[in-house]
């Protein structure tokens, strides 16, 4: 009855992709604070090549949110 | 002449109800932003005004299905427009009232399947589509919110968790202003999007537009914006506390988790068409963030509350469009009935009002 009205393969793909996307960006902007924090801290006692590899950690991470953001207002742009 | 005042007073109560739509569902978008101090309140409100307003232009696609499935199309005129209308204005107000979130789409769609249901009978409304496209994203929104913000906090909490919590929270707080705009073009996309349906569906049934293609015109989107992004500005603060502190108190990584997790399933709805209510990912969200962490950390008896809001929406608008339509008929198919309605509808909110100012404190607005 209900694989009926709901479409089943729709509503997975809703689930899979939802928590793919938000856990996603989550952790790419946990990762992007973490790194920023840790750059700042490993520069201030005079580790450059730690602090060089976190601040490009920083960097990625913020590129992968950027992406994300990005991605969401294409999808809201698709729609028309 | 009768049918142009019955168009026009449509029209008013589509953006009224719009207005309704924006002050009651800023919450989704500011609660945990204004809670965790990523942004004043102010200007919190405002920025996610602008960006409603923004978001209302950027998409037409489903203004023209408005309870599209779930009501057959011929039954919709404008008296049961008008009546679905009211029912969600009163929802949404009796809602905002008790600081309730509770979803504006649904109290549209149960306003106009209850005036349906008196107005052509049960043979008009479609069960399967109330069911498939009302009641199940009902029921799946709130419980992926809540696991994917659950699992999203635990892994940040793990990532970040041995940091000094002063850039943490700062990186937090600036990650809840990009995720909450993200929120709120959205919102504006999909909601304002509701009234414009509304509308050319009044205009369709009016003769203004063909039935078959019934793209608003740009007066119809501008004026729709403006009502929405005025809405949302004018910050419904009741919801507001409910979202942002009643629920869980939140640290910005809550916060963000909540608002992320929010977006992202939102737009991963939106991307595969299947509706999901705003209000219900985000208090999934925030419930999640929180019970992730320590499942006392949610006031449960608050989420219940919520939860009987969410279940009574459909009918209690739906037993107001019905009441709504019945009484308009009363006085005949034309404007009569509507106009008598909606000079009784505002009087008494002026009454409200002036009984509010005459007996409270300023507990509206934030310090």
């Amino acid at each position: 009855m209900l694989a009926n009205v709901v479409d089943t393969h729709d509503l997975l793909q809703v689930v899979w992709s939802a928590a793919a996307a938000g856990v996603g960006l989550i952790v790419a902007a946990s990762l992007g604070i973490m790194g920023a924090a840790r750059a700042t801290a490993e520069r201030r006692d005079g580790r450059a090549f730690a602090a060089g590899l976190y601040a490009a950690l920083a960097v990625a991470a913020a590129l992968v949110c950027t992406a994300g953001v990005v991605l969401g207002v294409s999808v809201m742009l698709s729609k028309g | 002449m009768d049918g142009d005042l019955l168009f026009g007073l449509v029209v008013v109560t589509a953006l009224a109800f719009d207005f309704t739509n924006g002050f009651h569902d800023t919450a989704n978008v500011v609660a945990t932003s204004i809670s965790t101090r990523a942004l004043p309140p102010r200007v919190a409100v405002g920025f996610a005004a602008v960006l409603n307003f923004v978001g209302a232009f950027l998409s037409l696609a489903v203004a023209a299905t408005v309870a599209g499935g779930i009501v057959d199309a011929a039954a919709i005129t404008l008296p049961v427009v008008f009546a679905g209308l009211i029912g969600a204005i009163v929802w949404n107000l009796v809602t905002w009232y008790a600081g309730l979130p509770s979803s504006s789409s649904h109290a549209l769609i149960g306003g106009v399947v209850g005036a349906t249901l008196v107005a052509h009978g049960t043979g008009a409304v479609k069960g399967d589509g109330l069911l498939g496209k009302v009641i199940v994203p009902a029921l799946v929104a709130p419980v992926l919110a809540f696991v994917v913000a659950g699992i999203g906090i635990l892994i940040a909490y793990r990532i970040v968790g041995r940091l000094r919590p002063g850039p943490v929270a700062r990186g937090y707080r600036t990650g809840q202003i990009v995720s909450g705009g993200l929120l709120a073009l959205a919102h504006g996309t999909n909601d304002a999007q509701k009234t414009m349906g509304v509308i050319a569906l009044a205009m369709v049934a009016h003769g203004n537009l063909p039935a078959a293609d019934p793209h608003p015109p740009t007066w119809v989107v501008v004026s729709a914006a403006s009502a929405i992004a005025a809405g949302t500005y004018s910050g419904g603060w009741r919801i507001i506390r409910t979202m942002g502190t009643r629920i869980i108190k939140m640290d910005p990584a809550q916060g963000f988790t909540a608002q992320g997790a929010g977006a992202a399933v939102i737009l991963a709805a939106s991307h595969v068409g299947f509706p999901l209510s705003t209000t219900h990912v985000i208090s999934g969200g925030v419930m999640g963030a929180g019970a992730a962490r320590r499942l006392s950390a949610v006031r449960w008896g608050v989420a219940g509350n919520i939860a009987i809001a969410w279940v009574l929406t459909i009918p209690a608008a739906g037993g107001t469009g019905a009441v709504v339509y019945g009484f308009a008929r009363i006085f005949g198919h034309g404007a009569a009935g509507p106009l008598i309605v909606a000079v009784l509808l505002v009087a008494g909110l002026a009454w409200v009002a002036v009984r509010r100012l005459r007996e409270t404190r300023p507990a509206e607005a934030p310090a």
